[in-house]
């Protein structure tokens, strides 16, 4: 008997996947060069399989105020916001993003995971509700299990769904969050936001958008899907992360409500760990500076995202969404198909993410393409000239 | 048995039919993930159905504490007697 023998299920899927080659999951990758390319197993891929959606990993400002950040503040904070770990920058970041809304409230967490987690487990608890979309992110399901909270899913992106289990609640409805996300990772599809909001209101419930996927990439500002939609005023949290458009790490929360600020005295996940580095910090209030103030960069990540969408669905592929977006996943038969998908693709030179259950949605298999604001035209001929050929390729061996 | 052990047990009868087709012969005391192999989204997905059947919202902590279908049901029969009270 050993502690460690309830991880064997684990170990065996894993095993699943050993093969001779580079890894679908954890790929190393030996260089990283651009925000579109990387290095693995000695050859240059295009990278398709991450979450760099407006490209500045490498934008020179988002360089320059890092590197200035970290010369002269140093590599880290060492401690907590509650503590040594509030520097100007994290205060004026927070203010950033507050105008950004133009809202009276924002908290940065130290990680996206963390903004979910700290937020869910303190904004609700004990004798409180929080209905949750089935298909929510780990983040979500671990804050609402860290709430104590009774918590209940709806059926993914089902809007009756949802009403019937806020008429259920009857008046514990006005103590209850629902929370969906503005775009899901794994299908890359989303939520029918005013249809959500018109239940919520209905009952006198309360919302949490989590934007993670759709922050940078919709609105006309940037702020995410609710901004697209035209729902900032009827939302009542929105969180976000800085790993994905923002091109760093770390979370925000942001509020109409000013009581929103009192998560700073109970939130677990923001008072007991260190506050971000000061270059991430700085890093990202250029990053924000770049995706607040311009359509460049949105223009031609949805031109990217339209052409994706077009052709994958020209080539008969089945995506997880009929609404382009940043992620384009490919619903494949079976693991098998799916994992021969993602070695063919990254023997032509594109890196993607391979996708199985149960880490997916329904038990898909998918094939997990994501767009960037870097891809150049070619870049994208390129993701589709290799799906092209996979589709052919596979066609011939079924013929065959 | 008594009307709400039946009506449960039709429920969870027909929701297998409906969510897990190649599952309607399953053991009632196994257990579902451990023994029977279900993933996470294959039980979410028939709690949902049972959830139609008996029209109750089943919390996330009721499906942790409820390792077989026995276990499951046992749980609702709670949650039907609170809903009708």
């Amino acid at each position: 008997m050993s502690l460690f023998d309830k991880f064997d299920p684990l170990v065996q899927s894993r095993r699943a996947l050993d093969f001779d080659g580079p890894a679908p999951v954890a790929t190393p990758f030996e260089d990283i060069a651009s925000p579109t390319r990387g290095t693995v197993a000695g050859q240059e891929v295009i990278l398709a399989g991450t979450n760099n959606y407006l490209g500045l990993t490498f934008h020179p400002e988002v360089i320059q105020r890092a590197t200035e950040a970290l010369e002269t503040l140093g590599s880290g904070t060492t401690g907590s916001r509650m503590a040594n770990g509030s520097y100007a920058d994290h205060g004026e970041l927070e203010c950033d993003l507050a105008q950004a809304f133009n809202w009276p409230s924002a908290m940065v967490f130290s990680t996206g995971y963390q903004a979910n987690v700290g937020v869910l487990s303190s904004i609700v608890g004990p004798g409180e509700t929080l209905l949750i979309d089935a298909d929510s992110h780990a983040s979500i399901y671990d804050g609402c299990r860290m709430s104590k909270a009774q918590t209940i899913t709806f059926r993914h992106n089902d809007v009756a769904n949802l009403d019937r289990k806020l008429a259920r609640l009857g008046d514990d409805a006005k103590r209850t969050l629902v929370v969906v996300e503005g775009l899901y990772s794994m299908l890359g599809d989303q939520p029918p936001l005013a249809d959500f909001v018109e239940v919520k209101n209905r009952h006198g419930a309360w919302l949490l958008v989590d934007e993670a996927h759709s922050f940078g990439v919709f609105g006309h500002h940037g702020l995410g899907l609710t901004e697209h939609f035209g729902l900032l005023d009827e939302v009542d949290f929105i969180v976000g992360t800085f790993s994905k458009s923002l091109a760093g790490i770390g979370g925000f929360c942001v509020s109409p409500h000013p009581e929103a600020e009192l998560m700073r005295l109970a939130s677990r996940p923001y008072i007991f760990t260190a506050s971000p580095s000061p270059a991430v910090i700085a890093g990202t209030r250029a990053a924000l500076k770049l995706l607040t103030s311009g359509q460049d960069l949105r223009r031609q990540l949805h031109k990217n995202m339209t052409r994706l969408y077009s052709a994958a669905s020209d080539l008969g592929y089945t995506l997880g969404s009929d609404q382009p977006g940043p992620v384009a996943a490919l619903i494949l038969p079976d693991k098998a198909t799916a994992l021969a998908h993602w070695q063919q693709l990254l023997a032509q030179g594109v890196y993607a993410n391979l996708m199985i259950p149960p880490a997916t949605p329904a038990g898909l298999c998918l094939l997990r393409l994501s767009l960037s604001a870097a891809h150049t035209d070619e870049d994208i001929d390129a993701i589709i000239h290799a799906l092209s050929a996979l589709k052919s390729e596979r066609t011939q061996a079924i013929s065959a | 048995m008594d009307e709400a052990t039946q009506t449960v047990r039709a429920a969870i009868q027909q929701s297998l039919a409906a969510a897990l087709p190649d599952h309607q012969a399953l053991d009632w005391d196994v257990a579902l993930s451990a023994t029977a192999g279900l993933d996470s989204i294959q039980i979410m997905n028939l709690v949902m159905e049972i959830e139609d059947h008996l029209d109750v919202s089943v919390p996330v902590d009721v499906l942790a504490d409820a390792h077989t279908l026995n276990e499951l049901a046992a749980q609702l029969e709670k949650l039907v007697g609170d809903a009708a009270t």
